[in-house]
């Protein structure tokens, strides 16, 4: 698929509207409280772009996202908090620290796919849950986590640009990236790997690339995402509802399309919070477990698959 | 106090209703004060803060609202234990409705994780279950940044320390135990007891440590940890157990672990853990903070239980400590802002709130206290300051303020009371029956 | 040494109890049943409240629990995997999904806090130095007793014998005249049932809690990675290899890293050996 003007014309207007919503905050139509939600969506988003682009394409289904993400997040948290390293030099090294991790993910991948290398991505996370806790707990604060890690925004409406910043930009690159034949080349991938490799391109490299691209957005995900929040706890990030967020996310919206998971990233997130007020407890994740696996087994290829269904049918009915 | 899994029997019809009664005060008068809760909405640590404060707000109201005859209205924001759901339901209640005051049922990791966000809003804020001293020592260190934040439970420091007197003047002193091993469990909370433990432990108490053992929270399977207490040769366990504590009580009976164990057990705090246990909980000691499960009642806090169980039918069937905490701790802010002129100024709301103080009094005697220690003020047994933390007692005969804790003991008949300090006793400290 | 040799027997009749009906299912299908330990769950709350609330029988209530994990089996194979027939993928994270969803439900139900099951067979006896309860010594039973049973329906029977077909080569066996969808269709209900069984004796251990879905789950990938694709006999011998493996952690080395080293041994194994200690064997 080529890259069209009118892709990057709804790009433009994606980050030209996005940069220009907290404007409306002042006139009041929308409250700052919905800013917020934005933020974590925005968040959502990164890391379900992440996975999207590690997993999405190639069939190498991480189960054990937070994973990465957690290295990032710990490695800016530790750095900054334990060592007063700054932010600008913290924040890098976490990015690199989580590539590394990355490495190390693409290892098992090597030798294994399909079901076992996503069991495998979960031991690893569980594994890192455990470390955590147990060895160093006087830098990594242990199962408490870490508390008044430097913030880079302060209020709403800071968080917000400097969130959606990030998620557009990445995802502006990513989804250019995607296009170009290396894209096409992942997707074969995950459709057929021998036949890629038959084909003589180096599947490896190839494989090693998206893992490298997923740590990269992991890492900057995750360390943003701790110094937006201020503190870390082991037990909200390498949990399995957070992996099963995440995927979710990225299904949801339309996994291999980059622009899925930001749809998917939004519209679960906007859904947890508009159910909140109606139904404060638990009845909130029983509804928003339902949606979701009713849409998921609705159309496996999520929203943006119902989308291009829909549009498509109203094209077929406008022009007979 | 750390994680406990308290829980309730939630009715969608219930829950529907109090969501359109939220909704319905929310939409309707302008001059109210507005008060968030925020915790696990179904946990039964959670729903004792949430519901003292129903309680407080419907008295106040009653009686013609607050500052100049304004309503207040709750507004509540579930956390489901989670740090991430914590930081997002304090955002929700700051910023979409806009609270006035935050009253918090929050377990201490997610206290520490919306923390960061109320020094940023600066939104007078009461928790009533953290204990985490660490916040204690943020007080301290910035008083303005933490001007807003108020803890009314005795935190850690407070409850070990006086707990290490019930090894030296019962377990010592009466049973004759000369040595403990500790059992801890694998969290920062267990690690940090063990350690104030264990450094006051031979010296005040003179009680040889033989063992530490340390495990992990997700144990299946407890005997081989049993064992291994038992060839330690020790002459009781001292337990360390905030998460899953039922799991380590309940194979101690099973078990039938032929030695004495007490300690800190979060799940044998709240009346349903008899239920919970199904009945296999019998001579299990904890470390109880004060009005605990067992404790005889005041007057006042008595008849708050009585209408408290008139107006909830479903768990906890009494509230714990922190529902009392609420109660108590949301009059008392509301009381500081009727003097500070509002919420609005979160520094004179502050100083407003440290000069609160209120005596509850059982047969002429203190039988509780909410008030705070102020800025500078050294309590003289651990020897610092605990600024903006509930005032307790670490000395008898306990007349400056009630004990932080008291050591409850649940019998093999399935009843509960309190065993030390002796001040506060109703029953004796017994070893269970099938330990000789 | 005879403590550890107890113990370790013990948790290991637990953990084959756990694993079996989730190898089962990977077995016969290649796929994984991420909603596995909330049928677990829900045997676990079935007998709750069957027998500890409302009072019936402890052998009626297991029957209930079983009933109730049984059609969830049967649901999940309907709903589900028939649905999204072919794509493994799929399957795995719809049935992660159906997990969360389950888990709201049982918060709903019956709340946060935990419970604990009082024991199905009371009593205890110490054994140098190891205490024994009879309740655990029942799971452990329970775990032979099925395993075996399950052992013998498969060689012995021709509905067993079609299973064992099914898992060798799927294609092969429908040719010769078996319905895969029926053989599939009594493997999701027997798991599933036996899935409520291990709950209720895993429950009857630790305790109930909404979250309690995810350690057997752990345990059953476990057993399945470290054996390979899942044989009756190779569960039963991973079982042991991962029960000793924590009993001796928890007692020589220290008891806090008891879950590292089975996540170090499942990574270990997934790396150097991906095909399993005992590789491709028929169930």
């Amino acid at each position: 698929m080529a890259v069209r003007g009118r892709h990057l014309a709804l790009w433009g207007l994606f980050m030209a509207g996005g940069l220009l919503l907290p404007l409306l905050v002042d006139t009041g139509i929308i409250g700052r409280g919905t800013l917020r939600t934005i933020i974590m969506a925005n968040f959502l988003a990164i890391f379900a772009m992440s996975w999207d682009v590690l997993s999405g394409r190639t069939g190498y289904i991480s189960f054990g996202h937070p994973f990465l993400i957690g290295i990032g997040a710990y490695t800016t948290a530790i750095l900054t908090r334990r060592f007063d390293v700054a932010v600008e030099y913290s924040i890098p090294i976490a990015v690199l620290v989580t590539m590394i991790g990355g490495a190390v993910l693409f290892i098992p991948a090597l030798r294994i796919r399909g079901s076992y290398f996503a069991l495998v991505t979960l031991a690893f996370m569980e594994l890192v849950y455990q470390l955590v806790q147990v060895i160093r707990p006087d830098l990594t604060g242990g199962t408490r986590g870490m508390s008044g890690i430097v913030t880079l925004t302060k209020g709403a409406v800071q968080g917000y640009y400097l969130s959606f910043t990030l998620m557009a930009l990445l995802g502006f690159f990513l989804w250019l990236l995607m296009k170009t034949r290396l894209g096409t080349a992942l997707s074969a991938i995950g459709m057929n790997e021998d036949s890629v490799a038959g084909s003589g391109l180096n599947t490896t490299r190839l494989k090693l690339v998206a893992f490298m691209l997923g740590a990269f957005a992991a890492g900057l995900g995750g360390a943003f995402y701790v110094h937006y929040l201020g503190s870390i706890a082991p037990r909200a990030l390498f949990d399995i509802n957070f992996v099963f967020t995440i995927i979710v996310a990225a299904l949801i919206g339309g996994a291999a399309t980059i622009t899925g998971p930001i749809f998917g990233a939004f519209f679960l997130t906007f859904l947890l919070e508009y159910l909140r007020p109606v139904l404060p407890g638990a009845e909130r994740y029983l509804i928003y477990g339902g949606i979701a696996l009713l849409v998921y087994m609705y159309q496996p290829g999520g929203l943006h698959k119902i989308l291009e269904v829909g549009l498509e049918r109203l094209r077929k009915r406008a022009n007979p | 106090m750390p994680d406990i899994k308290g829980g309730y029997n939630m009715n969608i019809t219930r829950a529907f209703l109090s969501a359109a009664v939220a909704v319905a005060l929310g939409s309707g008068a302008h001059a109210e004060v507005k008060v968030g809760f925020i915790g696990s909405l179904s946990s039964d640590t959670g729903l004792s803060t949430l519901r003292g404060a129903e309680m407080a707000i419907e008295e106040l109201n009653a009686a013609g609202g607050v500052l100049g005859g304004q309503k207040i209205t709750l507004v509540t924001a579930d956390t489901g234990e989670d740090v991430t759901e914590g930081i997002k339901a304090y955002e929700y209640l700051a910023e979409t409705e806009e609270v006035d005051f935050v009253i918090s049922g929050s377990i201490d990791d997610v206290s520490l994780g919306w923390l960061p966000r109320m020094q940023e809003y600066r939104i007078p804020t009461l928790d009533t279950w953290t204990s985490y001293i660490g916040i204690i020592d943020m007080v301290v260190e910035d008083p303005e940044g933490m001007a807003p934040y108020f803890m009314n439970i005795a935190s850690d420091e407070a409850l070990a320390t006086l707990y290490i007197n019930f090894g030296a003047d019962v377990l010592k002193a009466k049973m004759g135990f000369e040595s403990v091993v500790i059992l801890a469990e694998d969290t920062a909370f267990g690690g940090a007891i063990t350690g104030l433990v264990t450094d006051a432990l031979a010296p005040v108490a003179g009680i040889a440590v033989n063992d530490i053992i340390t495990y992990d929270i997700n144990t299946v399977d407890f005997a081989p940890i049993f064992a291994k207490a038992k060839a330690s040769g020790a002459d009781f366990i001292y337990l360390v157990s905030s998460v899953n504590s039922q799991v380590v009580s309940s194979q101690y009976v099973k078990l039938q672990v032929p030695m004495v164990m007490t300690g800190i057990n979060v799940a044998a705090l709240g009346i349903e853990y008899w239920e919970d246990t199904g009945g296999a909980g019998g001579g299990i000691s904890t470390l109880s903070p004060v009005p605990s499960v067992g404790f005889p009642l005041d007057p006042v806090s008595a008849d708050f239980v009585e209408r408290y169980q008139g107006k909830y039918s479903t768990r906890p069937k009494v509230p714990h400590f922190n529902g009392f905490n609420a109660y108590h701790g949301l009059k008392q802010a509301m009381a500081a802002a009727e003097e500070a002129g509002g919420f609005d100024d979160a520094s004179a709301w502050s100083r407003a709130m440290l000069g609160q103080d209120m005596i509850l009094e059982k047969d002429g005697k203190l039988w509780l206290r909410y008030g705070f220690w102020q800025h500078g003020e050294v309590e003289p047994v651990t020897g610092r300051t605990y600024p903006q933390n509930a005032r307790f007692d670490l000395e008898p005969p306990f007349d400056t303020a009630q004990p932080s804790m008291v050591v409850i003991q649940w019998q093999e008949d399935g009843s509960v009371g309190v065993v030390y300090p002796p001040e506060y006793a109703n029953m004796e400290f017994t070893v269970p029956s099938w330990v000789r | 040494m005879l403590q550890i040799l107890i113990q370790g027997l013990l948790l290991s009749g637990l953990y084959a109890l756990i694993a079996v009906g989730f190898t089962m299912i990977f077995s016969i299908g290649r796929v994984l049943n991420l909603s596995y330990g909330s049928s677990l769950m829900v045997g676990g709350y079935t007998y709750f409240y069957f027998s500890q609330t409302l009072g019936i029988p402890k052998l009626a209530g297991l029957a209930v629990a079983a009933v109730a994990g049984c059609l969830m089996g049967l649901l999940v194979f309907r709903l589900i995997v028939k649905t999204l027939e072919g794509s493994h993928v799929a399957i795995e994270i719809s049935t992660l999904i159906l997990a969360v969803v389950v888990q709201a439900a049982i918060v709903l139900l019956f709340g946060d806090s935990s419970k604990i099951l009082l024991p199905i067979i009371p009593g205890v006896v110490w054994v140098s130095g190891a205490a024994v309860t009879y309740n655990i010594l029942a799971a452990m039973l329970a775990g032979w007793a099925v395993l075996a049973g399950l052992h013998f329906y498969v060689r012995a029977t021709h509905t067993g014998r079609a299973m064992s077909a099914v898992s060798m080569d799927l294609k092969g066996a429908a040719i010769s005249g078996i319905e895969p969808d029926r053989i599939n269709m009594i493997t999701w209900g027997l798991s599933g049932a036996l899935g409520a069984v291990a709950g209720v004796f895993f429950a009857s251990y630790t305790q109930l809690s909404p979250s309690m879905w995810v350690a057997p789950l752990i345990i059953s990938v476990a057993v399945v990675i470290v054996g390979g694709i899942g044989s009756i006999v190779g569960t039963l011998i991973v079982a042991h290899i991962i029960g000793f493996m924590e009993v001796i952690v928890t007692a020589w080395i220290a008891p806090e890293l008891r879950g590292v080293f089975t996540m170090l041994l499942i990574i270990c194994v997934l790396i150097l050996r991906p095909q399993g200690l005992f590789g491709r064997a028929e169930l």
